[in-house]
């Protein structure tokens, strides 16, 4: 029986779910705590599936299923890109490609006091932290990092924005680095900010690069590490 | 009994099923679909959820809202009944708690008509959201029976063999699913969902 119970639990790990495949039995488990990611949720003594994707899973007892979307749900402690659409006494608008605006409050940033708030052009390009992220409230915002310094958050300026999936995203930030990140790095000079929610900034010396690198970036989704690699070679052959 | 079908399929047998699914049909959509039960095809994009509900929608819970586009000219009121069956089962297959005060747009552009179109509309229409990452129940599945005079039951026909029988029924049913549980502890649990019928339209004489 125990037997059994283990390899049905690892029966649908690392594999395809559908919305209302049943990965888990609460019952079957005794004293033991796990943690639900996204895309799952609890029906009395079974775990089943909301989105599409691919069940994870990850010691001891963390469960979530991994998928690619564009439209982007607000999480705590995420990073993303966002771009300021109004600016209120108190707070900023700020667009992160979620179902609703986020609020920067003015005081958001290392050092801030009601003396020297920052002034943000509408349509700024700046690089946040997920601080709330409540259903059926506004996500807030934040520009430094949990010791209250500005780490690498802030006004991104010049370069060039894109928009991508999530998966895509969490590509970019994964570590060890990404492959496409990787080769390019070794013959181009860049700057790069990947947001969580989809979006990629890129600045280099020359639009030149900037534009390459983004391109590249944005063809390697649905290749392979080793495809990934290639397809920059080829596209470096071709400019230089 | 045999029923000679003017496409040499036998009756229960569904015409080819062509459904691709990914960001490169419709790059503005969140989640996109095209649909074709041979001759037939449909277009669905889903764009949300967004802020916001309409005046007299529930704000405590995710609204959808439907648009039905014909390949020709203005919805009538076969259209506009399409379009409400449609609403009200993509609404029992939602989650609709997990984002209130938002708004999901389906849209459903019909690009060939040769039968079977609502149910062709529906599975586009759920493709489309679990391509768009909507939180679902689970998912489901669409046919069109229909019935001859002599009794005989035809899955999935034409439009010209629709014109020669006497009763329809769309039938929607939610899908297999996997699971690690026993078979008969799902059964006890949710036995009118898992096994059930979901929506349920007729036309014509039905004994």
């Amino acid at each position: 029986m125990e037997t059994k119970s283990t390899s049905s639990f690892t029966n649908l790990v690392d594999q395809s779910v559908c919305p209302g495949d049943v990965v888990l039995d609460l019952s079957k488990m005794i004293n033991q705590t796990i943690k639900l990611g996204g895309g799952l949720r609890q029906d009395c003594d079974a775990i089943s599936v909301m989105k599409a994707g691919r069940l994870r899973f990850s010691k001891p007892h963390k469960y979530w299923v991994e998928n690619s979307q564009k439209r982007y749900v607000p999480y705590a402690e995420d990073s993303v890109l966002g771009i300021v659409v109004d600016s209120r006494s108190d707070n900023f608008l700020v667009d992160i490609k979620g179902p609703t605006l986020a609020f920067l409050p003015v005081l958001a940033f290392e050092g801030g006091t009601r003396r020297n708030i920052p002034r943000f052009e509408i349509g700024t390009l700046i690089y946040v932290r997920v601080i709330k992220a409540n259903p059926g409230m506004n996500p807030e915002l934040s520009c430094t990092d949990a010791s209250g310094k500005a780490a690498e958050f802030g006004a991104l300026k010049d370069g060039y924005m894109f928009e991508c999936t999530t998966g895509q995203s969490r590509m970019l930030l994964s570590s060890p680095t990404c492959p496409v990140l990787d080769a390019l790095g070794k013959k181009l000079s860049f700057e790069i900010a990947v947001g969580l929610n989809g979006r990629v900034w890129v600045d280099a010396a020359s639009p030149h690069t900037t534009i390459v690198v983004a391109n590249a970036i944005m063809n390697s989704e649905t290749l392979s590490g080793a495809q990934q690699r290639i397809m920059v070679e080829k596209l470096l052959q071709r400019i230089q | 009994m045999e029923t000679d079908r003017p496409d040499s399929q036998t009756p229960n047998q569904l015409r080819p099923l062509a459904c691709s699914c990914s960001c490169s049909i419709l790059h503005r959509s969140h989640g996109s679909a095209s649909w074709a039960q041979r001759e037939t095809k449909v277009l669905a994009a889903v764009y949300g959820p967004k802020a916001g509900t309409k005046k007299n929608e529930n704000p405590k819970k995710a609204s959808i809202k439907v648009i039905w586009k014909p390949k020709t000219g203005q919805i009538g009121k076969v259209e506009k009944e399409y379009e409400m069956i449609l609403k009200r089962t993509l609404e029992s297959i939602c989650i609709r708690t997990i984002y209130p005060n938002t708004t999901t747009l389906v849209i459903v552009q019909i690009v060939h008509d040769d039968g079977v179109l609502l149910p062709c509309a529906i599975n586009a229409a759920c493709v489309a959201l679990v391509d768009a990452r909507i939180p679902l129940k689970h998912l489901v599945v669409a046919i069109c029976c229909s019935i001859t005079d002599s009794g005989c039951i035809i899955l999935d026909p034409t439009k010209d063999q629709e014109e020669k029988m006497k009763a329809f029924i769309n039938l929607v049913f939610p899908n297999t699913i996997v699971s690690v549980l026993p078979e008969g502890s799902l059964q006890e649990g949710s036995e009118t969902m898992a096994h059930g019928i979901m929506t349920s339209i007729t036309q014509g004489a039905m004994s």
